[in-house]
Parts: structure tokens; C-alpha cells; sequence
């Protein structure tokens, strides 16, 4: 009674009880174009699920893996090309490798395991999820960590997950020895990235911004970073220690206030398509059909990098205890949008843009100052 | 339509929602807690006591009002000027010490001696003004020094004097009229005080020295900056309240014959209460008449009411006290929130249900998608800032305006060269070339102007007539839009907006209220009238070639309508499009007999939802910063044409708006379409593969040239 009276006043005087007020983009986190700057080694639509697999990075696109290599691109600049390495018939939408073990969750198919000189068999794994697979994480060669998104909606309808708050992500330990599923975390509103550090295991929380840390039975879980100003994805290690995070989508304060107004989102999730929702998404600008917001006007041909936008792109340097030390931006006006995974291989780290369907490289892994 | 659409409409149509913000913007709003305190007060008082409002009562206080009205006068009139008197009432009391002794003691004649208290009220006020005007000491501490100077002389004189003017007594008829007599019934005091106040509210609201002394109580150095003689308004406020203060003892003094030594002390914190309540600000530049009076009538009232309720003296003085702190914090509170309530309650959206958009992407639609805007030549690249209409006269040279308030030239027929054709400020928008070759344009913010081709600037009108029930102010044009001429000669032209400012647009995308109009210049009469009122984002405007309509576009509901000037079917609008998949900005002529249209931004799904759901957008005006507000899609330039009878024949796109996002006009003119854009940095010229190579608009609508 007393906290819906204090809800109701809040929500006269416009007061935020609920932290859906956007924090800023500041400290590691403050923006720079430095995302755009780096040198794109291939355009790929689609491109997701970056892996290092052994010396090999494998990516997906759609149903397909692909292993990328190195070569020599024009004017000697760097690129990389693709070819095939296993074609599913639905979308792979995570993946995970240990020394030459390669797992494959594909949408609705469960988790596939492809080991060198074997066919790609499904995982035997009781109880286990087969829909909305979104991040995977090995803690050893038959230790498998698996993150669900959703109980309702498939990994593509990610946006539909938000803008209906649904919280019915967990995360689920496999022993692949053994064949069996323990679900160690529910209730998460979609669990998106997973990361084994020690005893301790980091999971992406995307629709509460927030990134938790819990034990290996999701025992003692406490937020590791939280009131992110955007939504965190997968979370990739990084060779000299720590992690780099991927935000897929930023937050904004006209979507916070289209989650408060239930009426509206019921309507627009019912009646209109999703590319056109006032949702965060991977990319822009695609069709005018998409909505657009006062300070997203051009303005003398122009779209002001600090525009409000419904996608960016952003890729942060975490330490070993998932504290922010730097962050590489793609900003409105920018074109590195939606990166939704990222390894580490040879040396320098390869960031998936989604959204803008690019791989680009980032050379600089050991710089230390946040910036 | 779903019930809680049906509600929503019903909502929108009839509370009437906007009226709060209009009203919250209005000067006078200021006035309305003090006056409700008035109106209570006058309710309270009435209840407990009975011959409250009785006749005599009524007299009597209007006898007592009419000298305390005119202090408070006084210093609010100082207090305008970011001054303050505390003299007021030791003048007053000279006043009324020297009145008697004229009239009493030495049996002067009334009207010298009236005219020698004016003169000590002047004298007193000038030293007042010369120390605080001229010499810069501080108003207060000077008021406060005079205040005892003043009250000693009249503390010295009356001591000496007290014996005469006990025994003295007047028998002029002249002393008692002023003192008891009455006009139609009104008492004559009351009549000299309203006139002075009705003098005072016609100086302070409509003309030049008032506007000046508000102007110097607002912002002093913006004062002085702007050419105003800052020391000698002050000097003159002091001057005129002192008068004022005494012409008030004068009256007293004819009124009740006699003074004692404790007249006219504390009348400063009455009347400084009574000019607080009213709602004159301490820091200067805000006060009026209206303010004054109420704020006496409330003082007044609520001493003579204690007073008559037995309440003792300095419990009253004490309950003033507490008034007055009351009063100081509600103006302080009002103040500091009156723009944030503002701002919150102003946007007021209205229900808006669009027709369903057409398919811009299915086959055989006229809409299909190119990019054939994307490639054009580009003219005036990052010279021009705002080109919201392109014009080009016979000599093929290009005229359009900038957000800075130029009309730029560049000279045909290259367009490589350009000069400023005329400054006139404001934004100019749509152009029009008259028969004689002036050009019109329309200034948002300014009005209709003309150029004449000799560069010389003439402003057409910028006002119109003031329709009734309208709160604001709907005579002056705030958004002059575009504009056209009939055959005839009269000027038709639009207003997008009477409720926002030409930068504001955007937010009235937001309210799509009917709030535009067509409105009607006649050069033969010089006289504008509001052709067509409660328009939608009234648009582009553009004579028919039947020589008796005018097409015209609404944007924000995405239709053009057709409105006839003449003939048979005069006075009639009929719809011709009413389902663009864009909002429709200007129209003008193409040469194979249709109409080119701009859509300057494009529709989309959430925003058409959000338009059948009034009560989101005001919440989302209220809680989301503007710069996050949901907006037409502008980052899109699209350009259609339709025929006559509004069929859509074709379109040319420029999608993601590389080249011309939001084109807001274009112009036909020898085989190439000319392309301007209201917040763009360039205009384009498209090459029309199949348009007559010699067609110009100016030929088309006054012949060729002679």
C-alpha cells in the first residue's frame, strides 16, 4: 500500500524509484570514436559469435560457421576472408571452444558439440533449454556453462524480450561427461554472456543493465557492475587477464519511459513490427519507418554524434574483477554498430559488429589508462 | 475504433487541455493567487461580520482606500524600478501636516495650497532620486534616512503647530467636496485616486516611459545597453512617488480635518505589505496597477476586519507581519516554479487518427523507392544555413532564405555567385514573386515582408484579426509559412502555429492541434484577415490553375486540402489527398500542369500510434527530455507529385537523407527542380528528364514578360 502511494507520487512528481534513469557515459565509460577508427578487416551482414578457437576465429552467420584467416586485403592492408566450416539449417546463436572443441547452440536444436575428426553431435544434456542459447562458456573440457535468454521468446525476438519485461533467463552448468544439466541461476531478465574466472562465474544480466558475479552453483551472487548505461552482452576473456565486455544496444530514456507505459508497449508490440519499435535495436537508419527522436533531427546535413540513438556500438576493457578500465565507442553519427561478440586472437582483439555487419580490429590491448 | 481510442478522442475534443498552458503563459497570471486571497477574504469577513459589506462600511473603506491605494501606488511604481521608498509615509504625513496648516491655520486657498503640497512631494522625491538616481546610494538605507529626516520635521513643525491647528477649522466648500463630498455617488477622493490609476496602468502597460521603467527594474545594464537613461527613470519614480504620497495626505487631511502625532506611522509596512501581497516583486521589473490595488484592497481589508472583530492593534500588526512573510514565500515559490509548470502543463497533444499509410515498396506504387535525389548538383555548399523555400526570377537567378535572416541571390545562371539580396532577419520562408516582380516571403517570427526587385524591404503585415475566445495573443503572426498570390492580387498565405515559435515546430508535430490558419493579405486595402482558422500545421499554399482555389497542406494529418476563393463555390474546403505517407510541406506549380509536393519528414508506426494516444505523448512531454522526445522521421528527403484531381504520379527520394534530409520546398524552373531544406546547409538542383526546358512559374502566373 505504502510503496504503490509512494510509487503513484513518484510518479506525479516524476521522481526515479526505479533506476530507469540512464546513467552517463563517463569515467571509462566516456565516449570517443575510437570503435570507427580501427581499421575493418571484413564486411559481413550478420556477423556474430566470434570464437578463437585454437589459433582459428570461427564466426557465425545465420545457420552458417565460418573460419576466418588472414589475408593480405588491397594496398596491403590487412583483412581477413571466410570459409565454410559447418552450415545448420536454423541460426547458431552461441558458441564456445575449448583447446579444439567447439560448441554450438543452434535456435530450438539445443547445443551441438563438433570435436575434430567427429561428426557435430547434439549435446546430451537433460533438462537443458533448447531454445534461446545465448552465451556458453567452458570451465574445463567437460564443464560446459550455458546462459538462456528466455523461456518465451527466441534469441532473434531479443527486443520483443525487453519490451514485454520478461525475466525468465538462467544459466545452466553441463557436465559433458556425464550428460547431465543443473540450472544454477533463474529468474534473469535475459541472461546474455557468460565468463569463467576461478571459482567465480560472471553472467550479463542485458534488461536489468547489470553484470553479476556468482559461484559455481550460483551461490553468493552479488552485481559486479550495475546501472550500466547500456545493455551488456558477451563477455570475452582477454589474454593478459580481465575481460572485454560487449554492449550491444544502448539504453534510452524514451525506451525507459515506453517500458513505464504499459498501454502503449502493449499496443506497439501487438500492432506494429519490431524493426520499428521505440527499442534499443542492433543498427540504424535503415528505413524511415523507423521512429526517430528530437535530437536525432540532422541538422545542416548533419547527425550530431551525441544524437540519441537506438543503437551504438561499444566494446569495454574489463579488469579480472569486472571493473571498467576502458571503453571503444561507436557513436551515433558512427558506423561499428551493434557488436554483440569479440576475441582475442593474435595478438589484437576482433570486435563482431552485428548491427553494421563488420569485423574490426582493435591493436592496441595492453593500453592502461582509461581514457 | 477501440474504446479507450473512442475516450481518448472524446478527451482531446472536448477539454479543452491547452487552455492551462495558455492561460499559465499569460502576464496576468501573476495577479490570480493574490486576487483568489481577495476574493476569500472578502468571503471570510462577509460570514463574520454582518454590516461588513454595508453602504457606510462600503463608503468608509473606499475613502481610506483611496489615500492608501495611492501609497501603495507609489512604491510599487518604485519597487518597478528595482527601487524601494520607505518615505512614503513621512511625505505622507508632511503632506497632511502642511495641507492643514495651509488650509486650517492660514485660510490659503484650497488650490495653492494643492498645488504647493505637490510641489513639497516633488521636492521630497527629487532629493530621494538625485541621492539614489544619480549619486547610486543604496535605495533602502537613503529611504530609510529620509524616512526619519521627513518624520523629524514633521515631529518638529507639528509640536509648534499643534495648539493652531487645533482651534483652526476651514469653512471652504471646496476643503469638504474633496474631504466628504461625492461624484455620482462615488466618493471624490476615490474618483482621483482611480483616475491616477488608470493614468499609471496606461503609462506602466502600453506606453514607451513604462515599458522603460519595467525595463530598467528588470535588467538594469540591459537597460542602459539599450539606449535607456537608467538614472533619470530612477530619479523619476522617486519624484512621482513622493507626489503621489502627498496628493494621498492631502486627501487624508481633507478628510478627517486633524492629525495626531502618531499619523501615518507604519504606513511603509503597510504599504510595502500591500504591494508584496499584490505580487510587485522586491528585485524590480515586475509589478502593475492591478497588483497594487488588489494588494491594498487586501491589506485594507484584513486590518479594518480585525479590527472590527476586536482584535487589538498590535495582534493585527503582528497578523499583518505573518501575512506578509506568507506572501514573500508563496511569490518566491510561485516564481521559481511558475516556468517549470510551465513548461510541463504546455504541451497539450491532441488525438490524432491517421489513415493507414499507403505501400511505399509494393509494385506499381507511385511511392516506389529511388535515390534519384541522392546524386543531384548541389548549390551554395555551406554557404546558407536554412533554405526552407528556393525561388527563381525570370533571369534564372535562385533566391532563398536563411536562418540567419538574409535573403540570399545567387546570380543564373550557373548559380555560382551569390550575394545578400536583402536582410531582414527572422527566418524567411516560403517566397512568392507578385505580378510587379517584388518578391514575398513569408518571416517566421516577423510577418509577411516584400522585396521589391531595387532590394527595398516593405513590411506587408504582421498582424491579423484577433479571434474571440482565443487566449493567445492570435493576431500577431508567429509562423508565417508560405505563401502565394491570386490572379487578383491578394495575398494568400499560411500560419503553421499561433501556439509556438518558429524553432518550437517540432514540438507542435507533438500536439497536432488544430492551430494553423490561412490567412489573407489584400494589397488594394493594406488590411489581413484570417482566411481559414483551425488548421493543422497549415503548410505549403499554392494557386490552383482555375484561377478560384488554392491547394493547401496541413502537415501534421498528412493531407492537402483544396479552399475556394471564388467562384460558385466560394468559402468551401474540400480534401484532395488525405493519406501521404509523409507530412507535406510546400506545394508549388510543375510544368506538365501538376503539382509538385515535399514531404519534409515521413510517418512511421510508433509515432502514428502515439498520435490516437494523446495522454503518452503529454506524459512523455512531461517526463522525457525534448531532445529524446519521439519525432517525425525528417532524416528522409522525399519529393512527390500528384495532378488536380490528387492522384500521386510519382517520387523522387533521397533515402537516409545523405544529400537533402527534410526537404522542405522545391521549384520547377527550365527543366531542373530546385531543392531547399529548413535545416539544411545546401540546395540541389535535380535534372526532370522530360519537363518542358523553357516552363518558369513566373510565366505561367503572369504571362510572359513584357
Amino acid at each position: 500500500m505504502i510503496a504503490s502511494l509512494k510509487r503513484a507520487w513518484a510518479n506525479f512528481r516524476g521522481f526515479d524509484i526505479e533506476g530507469s534513469s540512464v546513467p552517463p557515459m563517463d569515467g571509462p565509460l566516456r565516449p570517443n570514436a575510437r570503435l570507427d577508427a580501427m581499421p575493418v578487416l571484413l564486411q559481413l551482414d550478420e556477423v556474430d559469435n566470434l570464437t578463437a578457437i585454437g589459433d582459428e576465429v570461427v564466426c557465425s552467420v545465420g545457420g552458417e560457421v565460418l573460419t576466418l584467416s588472414r589475408v593480405e586485403g588491397p594496398q596491403g592492408a590487412e583483412a581477413v576472408s571466410t570459409a565454410p566450416r559447418h552450415a545448420f539449417a536454423v541460426p547458431v546463436t552461441a558458441m564456445a571452444a575449448h583447446g579444439a572443441t567447439l560448441a554450438i547452440a543452434l535456435e530450438g536444436k539445443g547445443v551441438q558439440i563438433a570435436r575434430p575428426g567427429h561428426d557435430v553431435r547434439p549435446l546430451e544434456a537433460a533438462g537443458l533449454p533448447s531454445r534461446c542459447v545465448t552465451a556458453m562458456a567452458f570451465a574445463g573440457p567437460d564443464m560446459l556453462y550455458v546462459a538462456v535468454g528466455s523461456a518465451t521468446n527466441t534469441a532473434d525476438e531479443w527486443k520483443r524480450d525487453l519490451m514485454t519485461a520478461q525475466s525468465s533467463g538462467s544459466v545452466w552448468r553441463v557436465d559433458l561427461a556425464a550428460g547431465s544439466a543443473v540450472r544454477i541461476a533463474g529468474g534473469l531478465a535475459f541472461a546474455c554472456g557468460l565468463a569463467v574466472a576461478g571459482d567465480r562465474l560472471f553472467v550479463s544480466e542485458a534488461w536489468r543493465h547489470r553484470v553479476l558475479s556468482m559461484g559455481h552453483n550460483g551461490e553468493d551472487r552479488a552485481a559486479a557492475l550495475s546501472r550500466l548505461p547500456a545493455y551488456p552482452g558477451r563477455i570475452a576473456p582477454a589474454g593478459t587477464g580481465g575481460f572485454w565486455l560487449a554492449m550491444f544496444a544502448p539504453r534510452n530514456p524514451l525506451v525507459e519511459f515506453v517500458l513505464k507505459e504499459d498501454e502503449y508497449r502493449e499496443r506497439m508490440v501487438a500492432t506494429i513490427e519490431p524493426a520499428y519499435w521505440i527499442a534499443p535495436s542492433l543498427a540504424t537508419g535503415k528505413s524511415f519507418l523507423e521512429p526517430i527522436q528530437g535530437g536525432a533531427r540532422k541538422k545542416l546535413n548533419m547527425l550530431k554524434p551525441w544524437s540519441p540513438a537506438w543503437s551504438t556500438g561499444l566494446v569495454v576493457r574489463c579488469d579480472a574483477a569486472m571493473a571498467m578500465q576502458r571503453s571503444y565507442h561507436s557513436r551515433a553519427d558512427g558506423d561499428v554498430h551493434g557488436v554483440t561478440s569479440a576475441c582475442e586472437a593474435g595478438g589484437r582483439l576482433l570486435v563482431g559488429a552485428r548491427g553494421s555487419g563488420k569485423i574490426v580490429a582493435i591493436n592496441e590491448l595492453t593500453e592502461k589508462t582509461a581514457t | 475504433m477501440a474504446s479507450n481510442d473512442t475516450l481518448a478522442y472524446l478527451r482531446s475534443r472536448y477539454l479543452p487541455d491547452h487552455l492551462v498552458g495558455e492561460i499559465l503563459s499569460k502576464r496576468w497570471i501573476d495577479n490570480a493567487i493574490p486576487f483568489s486571497a481577495l476574493v476569500l477574504t472578502v468571503a471570510v469577513l462577509g460570514t463574520l461580520l454582518p454590516d461588513f459589506l454595508s453602504i457606510s462600511s462600503l463608503s468608509d473603506l473606499a475613502r481610506q482606500f483611496a489615500e492608501f491605494g495611492l501609497v501603495v501606488l507609489a512604491l510599487t511604481v518604485v519597487m518597478i524600478s528595482g527601487g524601494i521608498d520607505l518615505s512614503v509615509a513621512s511625505v505622507f504625513s508632511l503632506a497632511v501636516l502642511f495641507s492643514l496648516i495651509g488650509v486650517n491655520v492660514y485660510d490659503l486657498p484650497v488650490p495653492a495650497v494643492l498645488v504647493g503640497i505637490l510641489l513639497l512631494g516633488m521636492a521630497c522625491g527629487a532629493i530621494n532620486g538625485v541621492l539614489v538616481g544619480y549619486l547610486r546610494l543604496r535605495a533602502f538605507l537613503t529611504t530609510l534616512v529620509s524616512l526619519i529626516i521627513f518624520r523629524s520635521i514633521y515631529e518638529i513643525v507639528f509640536v509648534r503647530m499643534s495648539t493652531s491647528l487645533m482651534s483652526g477649522f476651514s469653512m471652504s466648500d471646496l476643503w469638504l467636496f474633496i474631504g466628504e463630498g461625492t461624484i455620482l455617488g462615488v466618493p471624490t477622493s476615490l474618483v482621483i485616486t482611480l483616475l491616477i490609476a488608470l493614468a499609471w496602468h496606461m503609462v506602466l502597460s502600453r506606453m514607451r516611459p513604462g515599458w522603460r521603467l519595467t525595463a530598467v527594474g528588470g535588467a538594469r545594464r540591459s537597460a542602459f545597453n539599450a539606449g535607456i537613461n537608467v538614472r533619470f527613470m530612477v530619479f523619476l519614480t522617486y519624484v512621482a512617488s513622493s507626489t503621489m504620497c502627498a496628493l494621498a495626505g492631502f486627501l487624508f487631511a481633507a478628510r478627517l480635518g486633524s492629525t495626531g502625532s502618531d499619523t501615518g506611522v507604519g504606513l511603509e509596512v503597510q504599504a510595502l505589505t500591500a504591494a508584496v501581497l499584490g505580487g510587485t516583486a522586491i528585485g524590480g521589473g515586475r509589478g502593475s496597477v492591478a497588483k497594487a490595488i488588489i494588494g491594498s484592497l487586501l491589506v485594507l481589508l484584513l486590518t479594518n476586519g480585525l479590527i472590527n472583530l476586536g482584535i487589538s492593534g498590535p495582534v493585527t500588526s503582528t497578523i499583518l507581519g505573518g501575512v506578509l512573510l506568507l506572501a514573500v514565500f508563496v511569490d518566491m515559490r510561485w516564481q521559481k516554479h511558475r516556468h517549470r509548470i510551465l513548461a510541463k502543463v504546455y504541451v497539450s497533444p491532441a488525438y490524432l487518427a491517421l489513415p493507414p499509410a499507403p505501400q511505399v515498396d509494393g509494385p506499381g506504387s507511385p511511392y516506389a523507392l529511388n535515390d534519384r535525389l541522392r546524386s543531384v548538383e548541389i548549390i551554395g555548399l555551406g554557404d546558407i544555413e536554412g533554405p526552407e523555400d528556393v525561388i527563381l526570377d525570370r533571369d534564372d537567378n535562385l533566391y532563398c532564405g536563411t536562418r540567419h535572416g538574409d535573403i540570399v541571390r545567387f546570380f543564373g545562371p550557373d548559380h555560382k555567385r551569390k550575394e545578400v539580396f536583402a536582410h531582414i532577419g527572422g527566418h524567411p520562408l516560403g517566397m512568392a514573386f507578385d505580378k510587379a516582380g517584388n518578391l514575398l516571403v513569408c518571416i517566421g517570427g516577423m510577418g509577411l515582408f516584400q522585396v521589391a526587385p531595387d532590394k527595398k524591404v516593405t513590411k506587408l503585415t504582421d498582424e491579423t484579426n484577433r479571434s474571440w475566445g482565443s487566449v493567445v495573443d492570435d493576431s500577431r503572426l508567429r509562423l508565417a509559412d508560405d505563401v502565394d498570390v491570386a490572379p487578383d492580387g491578394r495575398v494568400y498565405f499560411s500560419e503553421a502555429t499561433i501556439r509556438y515559435e518558429q524553432e518550437e515546430w517540432a514540438t507542435d508535430a507533438l500536439e497536432s492541434r488544430p492551430s494553423g490558419r490561412i490567412i489573407c493579405y489584400d494589397p488594394r486595402t493594406g488590411k489581413t484577415h484570417t482566411e481559414i482558422p483551425k488548421l493543422v500545421f497549415a503548410n505549403g499554399v499554392v494557386m490552383s490553375r482555375d484561377g478560384q482555389s488554392f491547394l493547401f497542406a496541413e502537415s501534421w494529418t498528412c493531407s492537402i486540402s483544396r479552399y475556394y476563393f471564388d467562384g460558385p463555390r466560394k468559402g468551401t474546403i474540400e480534401r484532395v489527398i488525405s493519406d501521404l505517407p509523409g507530412y507535406p510541406d510546400n506545394i508549388n506549380r510543375a510544368s506538365d500542369g501538376n503539382y509538385w509536393l515535399a514531404l519534409l519528414g515521413m510517418r512511421g508506426p510508433a509515432l502514428d500510434l502515439a498520435m490516437r494516444m494523446p495522454g503518452f505523448r503529454k506524459r512523455m512531454a512531461r517526463r522525457v527530455a525534448p531532445d529524446q522526445w519521439l519525432y517525425p522521421n525528417i532524416n528522409t528527403g522525399c519529393v512527390v507529385k500528384f495532378n488536380e484531381k490528387g492522384e500521386i504520379l510519382d517520387s523522387l527520394w533521397d533515402l537516409g537523407g545523405r544529400n537533402h534530409p527534410m526537404i522542405t520546398s522545391m521549384r520547377e524552373h527550365k527543366g531542373w527542380l530546385y531543392l531547399g531544406g529548413v535545416s539544411n546547409n545546401r540546395i540541389g538542383r535535380y535534372r526532370l528528364p522530360d519537363a518542358d526546358p523553357d516552363w518558369t512559374a513566373e510565366d505561367e502566373y503572369w504571362g510572359p514578360r513584357k
